[in-house]
């Protein structure tokens, strides 16, 4: 472990750091508990100075931000390979409620559990399917999210992975029958992710994740190092 | 009533939700990130209002700011920090960005001008923002030595990088890292004691 950035972290917070610093730091927090526990508090800091400034903004400004995401769809999913569009998927009320009481109800213990298994106590109005570890990654984890409603947002997998080795990435699949059809790519990231699934799993199909060469292969080549069936 | 412990408690479930919205974002949902901007939009808009000292300009970098949650939510990575850091970190880089390509430099430099003395005027102004909370964290500031609420209004609102502010007040770049994190760090126990007497 390299010496804490304990200067840095300050700023870091605050969100003035140049980006071959932040990147620094950040690969620091991945591994450094202490590190993130001081974050935690500098951010309560760095928030507190951002809300001095609050100001109420244009009331079209909303409907700027969000139908300029809902018009270009049809690139998106060129671009990411496929999503189909999605519909607004609406949180139920109930379950949204449901589940802040049910997070204030763990009181400390909450604290204590680590991000992925945060990430995946978040998701509200979907499916969760854990996918098994196989073994040839170890401590990979990974859940697929289908939403309840199946016009909705498109299905993605939560993933905790290791950093692929060079010249490599992790792909998504979904196996049908016998016939793998590719499903994502995940190229130069690592720790807890999401990717969105170009290829919509239908009920009887199994999801893996294997490593591939970068940029993806047409067929796995390696063992899946997750696997789950819908 | 405020407890440490409730106050921790609600910012941890918040902190869930907002990991929640990430994930549905990154998986195309435009409506979360309406629901992203519902949550923190007053803020992001206000800090960029303030930094680039235009509503119209700061409309426009928000709208930029959203759209790059919007490509970048499936590289958000929860241990790196709080998804409104992240977004906050989001806002002001378009807001440099924006101030680096298009502002004009009299504009720029004047908006930094005014951001060193900014935490000062605050502490007097009390028309601004009628919320208590506000007033509390600009009175927390209002009590930090003269160098460090310097140092924190360059970086915030002025957009300057450390390294930045060390050149601009011919102040040894380690004695700049040093006051940013000393200041934050009282303001962090300041506002720690507030919620403590609340």
């Amino acid at each position: 472990m390299t010496d804490h950035p304990r200067d840095d972290l300050a700023a870091y917070a605050l969100g003035t750091l140049d980006t071959a610093e932040q990147r620094m730091v950040g690969a620091h927090l991945d591994s450094c508990a202490t590190c993130r526990e001081e974050l935690d508090a500098l951010e309560e800091a760095a928030w507190a100075l951002a809300e001095t400034a609050a100001a109420p903004a244009p009331a079209r400004l909303r409907e700027r931000i969000v139908s300029r995401e809902r018009a270009p769809r049809g690139r998106l999913g060129a671009l990411f390979g496929g999503l189909r569009a999605p519909v607004p998927l609406a949180i139920p009320l109930a379950l949204a409620l449901a589940l802040i009481v049910a997070l204030v109800g763990l009181g400390s213990a909450r604290r204590d559990a680590d991000t992925y298994t945060r990430a995946v106590a978040a998701v509200v109005g979907a499916r969760l399917v854990a996918l098994s570890d196989t073994g040839e990654a170890p401590g990979a984890r990974g859940t697929l999210v289908v939403p309840v409603d199946p016009g909705a947002s498109a299905p993605y997998l939560i993933l905790e992975l290791p950093s692929a080795p060079a010249g490599h990435a992790w792909e998504a699949w979904v196996v049908r029958g016998d016939r793998a059809i590719p499903a994502g790519l995940v190229e130069d990231r690592a720790g807890v992710l999401t990717v969105a699934l170009t290829e919509a799993p239908a009920a009887g199909d199994q999801v893996a994740v294997t490593l591939e060469r970068s940029g993806g292969a047409s067929q796995p080549t390696t063992r899946p190092v997750l696997a789950g069936r819908v | 009533m405020s407890t440490p412990d409730v106050v921790s408690r609600d910012k941890a479930a918040a902190g869930l939700v907002d990991v929640g919205l990430i994930g549905r974002i990154a998986a195309g949902d435009a409506e979360a990130l309406g629901e992203l901007y519902d949550r923190y939009g007053r803020v992001v808009f206000g800090v960029l209002y303030r930094m680039l000292g235009s509503p119209e300009v700061a409309e426009e970098v928000t709208q930029d700011a959203f759209h790059s949650v919007w490509r970048q939510a499936g590289s958000y990575r929860p241990e790196r920090g709080a998804v409104r850091t992240w977004l906050l970190a989001i806002g002001r880089n378009a807001a440099i960005d924006w101030r680096r390509t298009r502002g004009k430099r009299t504009e720029r430099e004047a908006v930094i001008d005014e951001a060193a003395e900014l935490f000062e005027e605050l502490r007097v102004e009390d028309r601004v923002l009628a919320s208590l909370r506000a007033e509390r964290i600009r009175a927390a500031v209002g009590t930090l030595p003269v160098e460090q609420r310097q140092v924190l209004a360059l970086a915030f609102w002025g957009g300057l990088s450390q390294s930045e502010i060390a050149e601009r007040t011919g102040t040894p770049l380690g004695t700049v890292k040093s006051r940013v994190r000393l200041g934050m760090t009282k303001l962090r126990e300041r506002l720690a004691g507030e919620a403590e007497q609340a």
